[in-house]
């Protein structure tokens, strides 16, 4: 509760060893393997080989993330065509479920990984509308929440 | 809690039950105390359940299969007179969060969001009436007021794991308030007007993870609430009083470090019906409320689709 009758503008983020396997910005992110909606298997490095990065979007189909998902369609996917942008739904549990929820919710085009465990969203501790970048070699350049785009947007376009 | 918006739904509200209307002060739709009490307790009981969502088209989204997410809410509150025109009150709300999805269950507890309220009442007699037999008769109940939200709730910038845990939204906001009230016994009509700003807040932790800090901000609050009411008086001089309310809810899009952000914002339109059984001497009122968000296109924006069933108590203090 201090924390927001009292906020505080001071820089706590914690020093993390650059390199290191997690999910903090400046680490190796894990290598993952899920399966998506349509039941195809996709692995973290696989999908690095074919592109400029790789974006995490966790999404509980809420208004909020339909919101960042509409965002991310209209103008973040056709700024970074290079860049594979996958949906991350930890809350539907199941690949049927998934599947329904994101036709619904009018996000077909999309690539949505069913996590139905919860593993992707322990290992980049995820929740919702948190958005993790991942560039090519491999390195989390973001991990925070999606808020208006801006600061994926400027990170994407900083990437060699 | 499962939408950060949720929480804004519900303490943003301004409908939660007070008191009833009873002769020029008591209000269905703010906390007031009547004209001549000295004091008023007043204790809620909110049952919201989530029907899905609109979105930013106002396109009304279902909730995914299996999901069954609900919000309960204790409101306790004190109103107190300060002199014969003004008086202050306070409500401190206690918020459960119980979700359920097909792949997940959650259920967690928290303080909400407080409000500090001052009312100023710009009339000195009660100006419920029976007949009306001059001009003057038909002069409202008119109070202004100002409420304070302090963001005592778990928001999402404070340490918690998940968005499942907030309760509050993590802003402090001022309110400008105008409620003008008329009863012509059985019958009565309401209309509160609020206007609120958000004050700036720096974060620098988001969902529990310590993030680059930046200046953040929610945008302008707009609530409007038009309510018409009859009164059936009992044979023991208790009273049953009916009342029908139409709410109008919006903000402005939120601001980051300057820039509007454009996934923010919202509106809601919702209707509400309320039973108040008042004791003769209205020192007591019984209460209970359903708001219904209407789960249609075109009724909402950017916003989660709820019911709420309200159960209440208030005592007046003469």
């Amino acid at each position: 509760m201090t924390d927001d009758l009292t906020p505080s503008g001071d820089d706590k983020r914690p020093a993390v060893e650059s390199g290191s396997i997690g999910s903090q910005p400046t680490q190796s992110a894990p290598n993952f393997t899920a399966i998506d909606t349509l039941n195809n298997s996709h692995t973290l490095n696989d999908e690095l080989a074919l592109t400029d990065a790789v974006v995490l979007y966790f999404t509980m189909w809420c208004p909020i993330c339909d919101s960042h998902m509409a965002h991310i369609r209209s103008s973040l996917i056709p700024e970074f065509p290079n860049t594979r942008f996958l949906i991350i739904d930890y809350v539907t549990g199941s690949i049927i479920a998934s599947r329904a929820a994101q036709l619904a919710n009018g996000y077909a085009s999309f690539t949505v990984l069913a996590d139905s465990n919860q593993a992707l969203h322990d290992t980049f501790k995820g929740s919702m509308g948190i958005t993790v970048v991942i560039d090519g070699s491999g390195t989390v350049q973001l991990n925070e929440y999606y808020k208006d785009g801006q600061k994926i947007r400027e990170t994407l376009a900083s990437l060699p | 809690m499962v939408k950060t918006l949720l929480a804004g739904a519900t303490l943003l509200s301004g409908t939660s039950l007070h008191a009833a209307s009873c002769c020029g002060g008591g209000s269905a739709s703010a906390l007031v105390l009547p004209k001549f009490s000295n004091a008023m307790i007043d204790a809620s009981f909110d049952i919201e359940q989530y029907d899905g969502f609109w979105n930013r088209d106002g396109d009304h989204i279902n909730d995914p299969s299996g999901s069954d997410l609900n919000q309960y809410r204790l409101n306790i509150s004190y109103a107190h007179r300060l002199a014969s025109r003004w008086q202050t009150s306070v409500t401190i709300p206690y918020t459960w969060n119980d979700n359920q999805y097909s792949g997940l269950d959650t259920q967690t507890n928290g303080l909400g969001d407080a409000n500090i309220n001052l009312w100023y009442e710009a009339f000195d007699d009660v100006t419920c009436i029976g007949k009306v037999t001059t001009l003057a008769d038909l002069k409202p109940a008119i109070y202004f007021g100002a409420t304070l939200t302090l963001p005592t709730g778990i928001s999402a910038f404070d340490d918690v794991d998940t968005s499942f845990d907030i309760t509050g939204r993590g802003f402090y906001r001022l309110d400008g308030n105008v409620l003008l009230e008329k009863t012509i016994y059985p019958w009565s009509t309401s209309l509160l007007l609020s206007y609120g700003k958000y004050l700036e807040r720096s974060v620098n932790r988001e969902y529990g993870k310590f993030v680059e800090p930046y200046e953040t901000n929610l945008g302008d609050r707009l609530l409007a609430t038009l309510a018409f009411g009859y009164t059936q008086f009992l044979d023991s001089m208790n009273t049953i009083t009916y009342m029908l309310a139409y709410s109008h809810l919006q903000e402005e899009k939120a601001k980051i470090n300057g820039r509007t952000d454009p996934t923010s914002g919202f509106e809601k339109r919702s209707l509400a019906l309320t039973a108040a059984y008042a004791t003769m001497d209205r020192d007591w009122v019984f209460k209970a409320s359903w708001s219904h968000a209407i789960d249609r296109d075109g009724w909402g924006e950017n916003f989660p689709t709820t019911d709420v069933l309200t159960l209440g108590v208030t005592h007046v203090l003469y």
